[in-house]
C-alpha cells in the first residue's frame, strides 16, 4: 500500500481497519503517526459535532406523538358513531318498513282476513238490527247515502281497513251473514273485481273515491247483491 | 397499541440526540432543526408498523429526516440563496481551550460543502460504514469514500493553517 493510497484510506476513514491499513501502520511508523492524527482529528470533529441537544425535545416528541395519535382515535370513533348511527337507521327503517307496510297486496285478502277475523262476533240470526238512518249517518263520512235498506243490517260501525277508515256492515245472508265494506280508495292494495276461498266469495264495486267490498258464502248470490247496492247507493259528490 | 406506543417511546429516547444533531448539521438552525425532528418522528410514529428491523431505526428515520429536509426546500427555495453559514449561537460561555476549538471547528464543518459535511456527520456522529452511507445517500461507495477524504483533508488544513489566527477569539 502506497502512502497516498493509505492516506486516501485513513481519512475516508480513521478507523480503518482493513488488513492492509494496518499491516502498512505496522511496517511504518510515521504511517502509524498519521492515522493516530487523524484519528485525533476525529475526535475532536467528534466533539465538535457533539452540539448540545435541547432538554424538552423527548417530551415534544412524545406529546406531539399523543395528540397526533389522539386525535386519530376521535376521528375513529367519530366514524364507528357515524357507522352505529347508520346501522341503527336503516335497522329502524327495516322495523318500520316491516311493522307498518300492509300485510295484504290486494283489496279481497284483506277483505277476507277481516271476515275471518270478525266471524263469531255476528250470528246471523242475531236479533239487532240498524235502522237506514243510522246506516246513512254513517255513510256521510263517506259521502254515500243509502236509498233504501239491502236487507236487515245486523251490524254497522266504522271500522280500520289496512289502517283506513272504513265502514264495516253485516247483513243477514241465506245462511252466515254478509259482509259490506265499504272502503275509500287507497294505492295500498290493488282493487281485485272478484275473490275466494274455499268457505267466501267475494266481490268489489269501483265507485269514484270508494269501493265496495261484498263477502258471503257460497250459497249468496253476489251478483245480486251487487246490483241492489248499485241501485241503491249513491255518492253526494 | 400499548406496545407500539412503548417502542415509540424507546425510539425517541434513543434517537432523537443523534437525529437532532444530524438536522442541525443539515439545516445549521436549532429551531429548524427542532422543526425536522419532530417532523420526522411523527411521520415514524405513523408508519412504525413498517419498521421490521429495530437495527435499521436510525438509518430508517435518516432517511425520513433527509427526505423532510428535502421537502423543506421544495417550499420555501429562496433560503438556499443567500444562506449566512455558520451562524453558531453557543449559548455557552468559551471559556476552555478545548470548548473554544469546538467552536472553531463547527464553524469550519459548517463551512465545508454540504456534500461533504454530510457523509462526515453520518460517518462520525452516526458510526454508520461507507456502504450504509452511500445506500442512505443514494451514491455509489468511492464516491462517498472521497467525500469523506476531501472532508477530512479541508478541515485538517484549515486546522494546520489556523492555529495562529485562533488567539484573535480571545481577544
Amino acid at each position: 500500500m502506497d502512502d497516498l493510497q493509505f492516506r486516501r484510506a485513513i481519512y475516508a476513514d480513521p478507523n480503518n481497519q482493513d488488513d492492509d491499513a494496518i499491516l502498512a501502520q505496522e511496517q511504518d511508523p510515521s504511517k502509524k503517526q498519521f492515522a493516530q492524527e487523524i484519528c485525533q482529528l476525529d475526535e475532536k470533529i467528534k466533539q465538535a459535532l457533539q452540539i448540545p441537544v435541547p432538554d424538552d425535545l423527548v417530551d415534544k416528541l412524545i406529546l406531539r406523538q399523543t395528540l397526533a395519535s389522539h386525535q386519530v382515535q376521535k376521528r375513529k370513533t367519530r366514524v364507528h358513531l357515524a357507522l352505529a348511527a347508520s346501522v341503527a337507521i336503516v335497522g329502524g327503517l327495516v322495523l318500520n318498513f316491516m311493522q307498518f307496510s300492509s300485510a295484504y297486496h290486494n283489496l279481497g285478502d284483506y277483505a277476507l282476513a277481516h271476515v275471518y277475523h270478525e266471524q263469531g262476533n255476528i250470528a246471523n240470526n242475531a236479533s239487532s238490527q240498524v235502522t237506514l238512518a243510522s246506516l246513512n249517518q254513517k255513510m256521510a263520512a263517506f259521502d254515500g247515502n243509502f236509498s233504501q235498506s239491502l236487507g236487515k243490517l245486523l251490524w254497522a260501525d266504522y271500522c280500520r281497513f289496512d289502517g283506513m277508515k272504513s265502514l264495516h256492515l253485516v247483513y243477514q245472508g241465506k245462511t252466515s251473514p254478509v259482509t259490506v265494506f265499504i272502503v275509500p280508495k287507497n294505492e295500498q292494495l290493488s282493487f281485485t273485481d272478484a275473490f275466494n276461498d274455499k268457505d267466501l266469495f267475494g266481490s268489489s264495486l269501483e265507485f269514484n273515491h270508494s269501493n265496495i267490498i261484498v263477502v258471503g258464502d257460497k250459497n249468496e248470490s253476489l251478483g245480486k247483491w251487487q246490483q241492489s247496492i248499485s241501485e241503491t247507493v249513491s255518492w253526494s259528490i | 397499541m400499548m406496545t407500539k406506543q412503548v417502542r415509540y417511546e424507546a425510539l425517541v429516547k434513543a434517537l432523537h440526540g443523534d437525529l437532532y444533531r444530524y438536522a442541525y448539521w443539515l439545516c445549521h438552525e436549532k429551531q429548524v432543526a427542532e422543526d425536522l425532528v419532530q417532523e420526522t418522528f411523527l411521520r415514524a410514529w405513523r408508519a412504525l408498523d413498517s419498521l421490521k428491523d429495530e437495527k435499521a431505526a436510525k438509518s430508517w428515520l435518516i432517511t425520513i429526516l433527509r427526505r423532510e429536509n428535502a421537502r423543506r426546500f421544495e417550499r420555501k427555495r429562496f433560503d438556499m440563496s443567500e444562506y449566512e453559514e455558520a451562524s453558531i449561537t453557543d449559548t455557552k460561555s468559551v471559556t476552555t481551550e478545548q470548548e473554544l476549538e469546538n467552536h472553531w471547528l463547527r464553524e469550519k464543518i459548517s463551512q465545508l460543502p454540504p456534500e461533504y459535511s454530510e457523509p462526515l456527520i453520518l460517518q462520525v456522529l452516526g458510526g454508520f460504514s461507507g456502504e450504509d452511507i452511500a445506500a442512505m445517500l443514494d451514491l455509489n461507495k468511492n464516491t462517498v469514500m472521497t467525500r469523506l477524504f476531501r472532508a477530512r483533508n479541508q478541515l485538517k488544513e484549515a486546522l494546520e493553517a489556523e492555529p495562529i489566527k485562533r488567539g484573535m477569539y480571545n481577544g
